[in-house]
């Protein structure tokens, strides 16, 4: 069994007579039991010069219906453009079923991932943008010989 | 102008057996497009029945200006200690994966219309989950007259 460990600080002076501080970390298990996940696809870098959309995750490699994490960096620096994320077979953009949100420069998300479905990306413009991802899986299916 | 700051760290010394796994990450989270820092933070800490669909945080036509252009970061913690709690997160029907008992979930969300709604239901038992959610473009509902 490995051990995963991720740990997440928000600070914030949004509310400023109660300034935010969120700090939490989460060792990464399997489904339903406290056994630490033992798989993963590796750190993957992908450079992005058009708004096509592309898969990142393809979810017939992972097993269904299972507790993987999904890691998911824009390691560009420029706040105005970004990536739409999207849970969907095929496409990614403001209005595709379902977006869930937009990775500006530098911006990171970390979130629980079913292996259901793909996870599609899009670049919002044609400058050169680099997304960092990585799945911690709990299960992938080997690719048949 | 308020600054909220972002910071992950994942690591492992046996997942990649031979590779000491260490990924950090940190964001300020701005305004979409822009090197604005976000104005409004909304938290809480809510009690999930088991096996109910509950929506968290507002339906676009609650958010100001063009929902597919808004700035947001949502924080989700599932409290539960027993490891066959989970909380399943969506976007409106579409499960994307389930947070177990103990995890935290970090994503950038942007609502493109009131069906693309955060969803949240626990399964195998009621389960408390704390959130933020920082953005500037929360509105809130009319009084009632």
């Amino acid at each position: 069994m490995a051990t995963t460990n991720a740990t997440i600080n928000i600070t914030s002076d949004i509310a400023s007579s109660f300034p935010i501080n969120i700090s939490n970390s989460m060792t990464m298990t399997k489904h339903g039991v406290n056994t630490g996940l033992e798989e993963t696809t590796g750190l993957r870098t992908k450079k992005f010069t058009s708004t096509t959309a592309a898969v990142i995750v393809e979810h017939d490699e992972l097993t269904d219906d299972k507790a993987h994490k999904l890691y998911i960096r824009n390691a560009s620096t420029d706040k105005s453009n970004f990536f739409y994320i999207a849970y969907n077979a095929s496409a990614a953009a403001a209005t595709t079923t379902e977006t869930i949100g937009k990775l500006y420069g530098q911006d990171w998300m970390l979130m629980p991932y079913d292996g259901n479905t793909n996870i599609t990306v899009a670049s919002n413009g044609t400058d050169t943008q680099y997304l960092e991802y990585m799945v911690f899986a709990d299960g992938i299916v080997a690719a048949a010989g | 102008m308020a600054t909220t700051t972002a910071t992950v760290s994942i690591s492992s010394t046996d997942l990649q057996p031979g590779n000491t796994l260490g990924i950090s990450a940190s964001s300020t989270l701005m305004q979409a497009g822009l090197t604005t820092g976000l104005t409004q933070v909304e938290s809480g800490v809510i009690s999930l029945a088991s096996g109910v669909e509950s929506r968290l945080g507002p339906l676009a036509t609650e958010i100001s200006g063009d929902a597919h252009d808004i700035g947001s970061y949502l924080y989700i913690c599932n409290t539960a200690t027993d490891e066959t709690y989970y909380t399943e997160f969506g976007i409106h029907e579409t499960v994307i994966g389930r947070l177990f008992a103990g995890d935290w979930m970090f994503i950038p969300w942007n609502a493109s219309d009131d069906t693309a709604e955060l969803e949240l239901e626990a399964e195998n038992g009621a389960q408390v989950i704390e959130y933020a959610w920082f953005n500037k473009d929360f509105i809130l509902t009319a009084a009632a007259s």
